[in-house]
């Protein structure tokens, strides 16, 4: 077994270090060389330092991001208090609807926005034909409402996990003391939740910071790090690598130190087991009840609603880049007349991406959560990384890496593979890692001891003790994987046009009626799995985040 | 029938030595207990037995075979784990036959086989039903069929009763003790709980840090303890700091707690420090008997049903316990003064650490 280990450390590590360690130290490389000449520089940060616009995007970037973490917890910790403790009708439910804006695409979200509240919004159309102009909601606010409505439920989780996680007889016990009802939520829940509000808090800072897409449907001109990053690299006209990579650099120091400081919160999330018996429903006045209802199921819905309209305007002809009220199934048909290929992409794609990640995932989950060693730790640290690197960063420096030399990549579909699977790779080892930490290890020692070989005793007894929370896992890659948009737009070739890569050129272009024909089918394939398995994945998702 | 022989085993966890140079030799049919406090290394030494921990240096050896080179898997150990690790996508058969199929007995022998286990364990008919199905101490019944079938060389117990609540716990000691016996098998139990191994256990080995305290019967090791640590362990004794005096030719006079005891045998020189184990059950209410006595307060009773625990106090304020039968001294009070007689060789001396 420790040489399974061994083995297991040491592929991953060096996976790890080729499709990760070594794009990232490429992307470093290039933000300290002087373009075209490859000197050793710190221009590239001063030009940064010292460019109106660049600090611009830094701070628009930076701004969006804390708003949106301020909002997504004013908005997630009553959601998930009042899912804790009140009686609200339809709670599983609501519970189910509230975790969905995590897996949807955000920028279709973002889109829905714009059908309904841009230039040529269904809403702003009709508004402005009764005389009541609305305020432009391209650039921070709506990338701001974006983030929020889609970002929230990462506080939602581990606080309402928190506010379960108070044994009742704590809040008697305060109670007990002479403490009033409001004076023990803020002297005794509150403190215990803490440190989930601020990991759940801090999570969202670092979505919102890394997200390609929202800024890319709601920024217009505006300058945003993300959007700017990809520009510089991709751009036909401007494109300036050096100023891409420190750029990068830049961007990846903000999500790495706020992932630290993330990580270390959770470290002291010890409440989490000591719950023994669940504290009981709040009794409250009618009155009461019902505002908490209303509030929980308003926000739940609000932040469906795009999604939902999404839908329905995809079922919409369009003239043009206006929108009729006729039914119909243009839009599909316009889809889906060029050819299926980016359709049958998306799912081809996100197939090996959710199958490799994990079949890769699941023994280093195994391994990390087993065999603690000083290896097995570096891996673990290693894997993590991926969640402070955009899905832009990690594209370009496959790309420099994979452009030449003795592995080229670039053009074909494995290097999409790679992207979507290095992404997710952490995702996949920690839920892996959390089912393995329900075994037992006896269970295991048991097996041996009966004269079943540590090897077939992985095979035969681990890996279907494991596999309804594997399933559970491969489904929440491959949907994350067919909505991938941040590091497909850079590394996509002709042959492997994906439907987020058709959505993103008709929204950049004129198809609205293509773009949300595009939109609705991501809501569908992403949907549809997910409410097939959506029981198991609650749990999953409480346990990953 | 295997007789174990374990010789200077050593096993270090950074800086602390959870095994450090124990020997012992276990008999064939025996059923051998390794007791002591948590973080003694009893679970340790167990786990090198079963394969599922290296070992540093020494040997472990049945009959003749070495047998600490082998994999786990390979030992031909049944053990029963502290949770049941019983599989729970496994029937309560599979379970039962986990180990047979290992081992390739053909089906038709595996059924039979299994069948004759769970009748042993009082589980006949169980076979079909899932464990999620069953209570706990019907699972450690499981577990214990699924050691047994395999018809191991040796039969190790990893604290097999700490789940169970008190009533099951005495009842399930009584079968394991009367299966091991009918099977003839020999066992390695680990428990901490110093009533159950000295109710089912051939010998024990008293360890503490690492290091095997005593070795002996149930009746020696309570007895006669080798070490204040062993007096302590088992059966709750009141140990008292003295100063050896006098030795008389029969008893060594010792000053303690503001009295004087008298201890058989020359135990110390005098002068010499010691610490005295008094068993609860040695000091006796005045019964009339000739022989020493020394005084002391009544400050608290607890009646127990079939026996009484008497709280009280020795001259010079030191709180001892002293057990009494249920049906005596009714009459006594708090604050009462009693006078307690011992005889000399129930008490033990220890030198002072």
């Amino acid at each position: 077994m420790k040489r399974f280990a061994t083995i297991v450390t040491l592929a991953a590590l060096v996976l790890l270090a080729v499709f990760l360690l070594y794009p990232l130290a490429l992307v470093l490389d290039a933000s300290i060389r002087i373009d075209g000449t490859g000197g050793l520089t710190l221009g590239n940060y001063a030009a940064i330092v010292k460019s109106r616009y660049y600090l611009g995007s830094i701070g628009n970037s930076l701004l969006a991001a804390a708003l949106a973490t301020v909002f997504a917890c004013a908005i997630g910790i009553p959601l998930a208090f009042c899912l804790a403790r009140i009686d609200v009708p339809g709670r599983a439910l609501l519970l189910t609807l509230a975790s969905l804006p995590l897996v949807l695409p955000s920028f279709v979200s973002a889109y829905a926005l714009v059908l309904l509240f841009g230039h040529a919004g269904v809403v702003t159309t009709a508004l402005r034909g009764i005389g009541i102009p609305i305020g432009s909601i391209y650039g921070l606010p709506g990338i701001v409402i974006v983030f929020t409505l889609t970002l929230y439920p990462y506080v939602v989780m581990p606080v309402l996990a928190g506010f379960q996680a108070v044994d009742a007889s704590m809040e008697e016990a305060a109670r007990n003391l002479g403490g009033s009802r409001p004076y023990v939520i803020r002297t005794v829940l509150l403190p215990i939740v803490m440190p989930a509000i601020l990991a759940g808090g801090l999570l969202v800072f670092i979505e919102a910071l890394e997200n390609f897409g929202v800024p890319a449907v709601l920024a217009e001109d505006r300058p945003f790090l993300a959007i700017d990053i990809f520009k510089l690299f991709a751009g036909e006209s401007d494109a300036n690598p050096a100023a891409a990579g420190a750029l990068s650099v830049l961007l990846i120091a903000c999500t790495a130190l706020t992932l630290l400081v993330q990580r270390h919160y959770l470290g002291k999330r010890r409440f989490s087991t000591s719950a023994r018996s669940a504290p009981a429903k709040l009794p409250l006045t009618p009155g009461l009840r019902l505002a908490a209802t209303t509030v929980s199921w308003g926000i739940v819905i609000v932040s469906l609603l795009p999604f939902a309209a999404v839908l329905m305007v995809s079922v919409l002809r369009f003239r043009g880049p206006v929108l009729t009220w006729e039914l119909g199934l243009s839009n599909y048909a316009t889809l889906l007349s060029g050819s299926y290929r980016p359709l049958l992409n998306t799912l081809t794609l996100a197939s090996i991406a959710a199958v490799a990640t994990m079949l890769i995932g699941a023994p280093i989950g195994y391994v990390v959560a087993r065999h603690r060693s000083r290896l097995s730790g570096l891996l673990d640290f290693i894997g993590m990384v991926p969640f402070a690197v955009s899905g832009t960063i990690l594209a370009i420096g496959l790309i420099i890496a994979f452009n030449s030399g003795p592995l080229v990549l670039t053009g074909g579909w494995l290097i999409l593979v790679i992207a979507y699977v290095v992404r997710k790779l952490p995702f996949a080892i920690r839920s892996s890692s959390a089912i393995v930490h329900q075994l037992d290890p006896s269970l295991e020692e048991a097996s041996i001891n009966l004269g079943v070989s540590p090897t077939t005793t992985f095979a035969t007894l681990t890996v279907p003790l494991m596999a309804s929370g594997l399933v559970g896992g491969l489904v929440l890659v491959w949907i994350t994987a067919a909505s991938e948009l941040s590091a497909t737009i850079v590394l996509y070739a002709s042959g492997w046009v994906t439907t987020t890569v058709v959505m993103y050129h008709a929204i950049e272009g004129t198809g609205a009626g293509l773009a949300a024909a595009a939109a609705a089918v991501l809501i569908l394939v992403t949907a549809i799995p997910l409410l097939l398995i959506n029981r198991r994945l609650n749990r999953q998702q409480t346990t990953v985040i | 029938m295997t007789s174990i022989r374990i010789k200077n085993l050593t096993r270090t966890f950074d800086t602390v030595r959870a095994v450090d140079d124990i020997s012992l030799d276990i008999k064939h049919g025996e059923l051998f207990t390794l007791l002591g406090p948590s973080g003694c290394g009893k679970t340790t030494l167990l786990r090198m037995i079963a394969g599922f921990a290296d070992v540093e240096s020494g040997s472990i050896s049945f009959d003749a075979r070495r047998i600490d080179g082998l994999p786990a898997h390979r030992r031909d150990i049944g053990m029963v784990f502290q949770n049941y690790a019983i599989f729970p996508n496994h029937t309560v058969a599979g379970n039962v036959a986990y180990g047979l199929k290992a081992r390739n007995v053909p089906a038709a022998e595996i059924k039979s086989r299994v069948d004759k286990a769970l009748e042993r364990v009082r589980l006949a008919g169980y076979g079909p039903r899932s464990p999620h199905q069953l209570s706990g101490g019907q699972l450690q019944r499981v577990a214990i069929a699924r050691a047994l079938v395999i018809e191991p060389a040796v039969l190790l117990f990893d604290e097999p009763l700490s789940n169970l609540d008190a009533q099951l716990r005495t009842e399930m000691r009584i079968e394991i003790r009367q299966l091991q016996q009918a099977l003839g098998l020999t066992a390695i139990y680990v428990t901490h709980d110093q009533e159950e191994a000295l109710a089912i256990s051939d010998r024990i080995a008293v360890l503490r840090q690492g290091k095997v305290e005593q070795v002996d019967t149930p009746e020696r090791i309570y007895r006669t303890p080798q070490t204040a640590f062993v007096a302590e362990f088992l059966g709750s004794t009141n140990m008292v700091p003295g100063i050896a005096g006098a030795f008389d030719g029969r008893n060594t006079h010792v000053a303690a707690a503001g009295t004087e005891f008298a201890v058989r045998g020359e135990i110390a020189p005098p002068g010499a420090p010691v610490l005295l184990s008094l068993r609860p059950e040695a000091l006796r209410l005045g019964d009339g008997s000739d022989g020493p006595r020394i005084q002391a307060h009544l400050t608290l009773r607890e009646f127990l049903g079939p026996m009484q625990r008497l709280h009280a106090t020795l001259p010079d304020g030191t709180q001892i316990r002293i057990s009494a039968l249920g049906a005596q001294a009714f009459d006594v009070l708090p604050g009462a003064s009693l006078a307690l007689a011992y005889d000399p060789a129930q008490i033990k001396a220890f030198p002072s650490p």
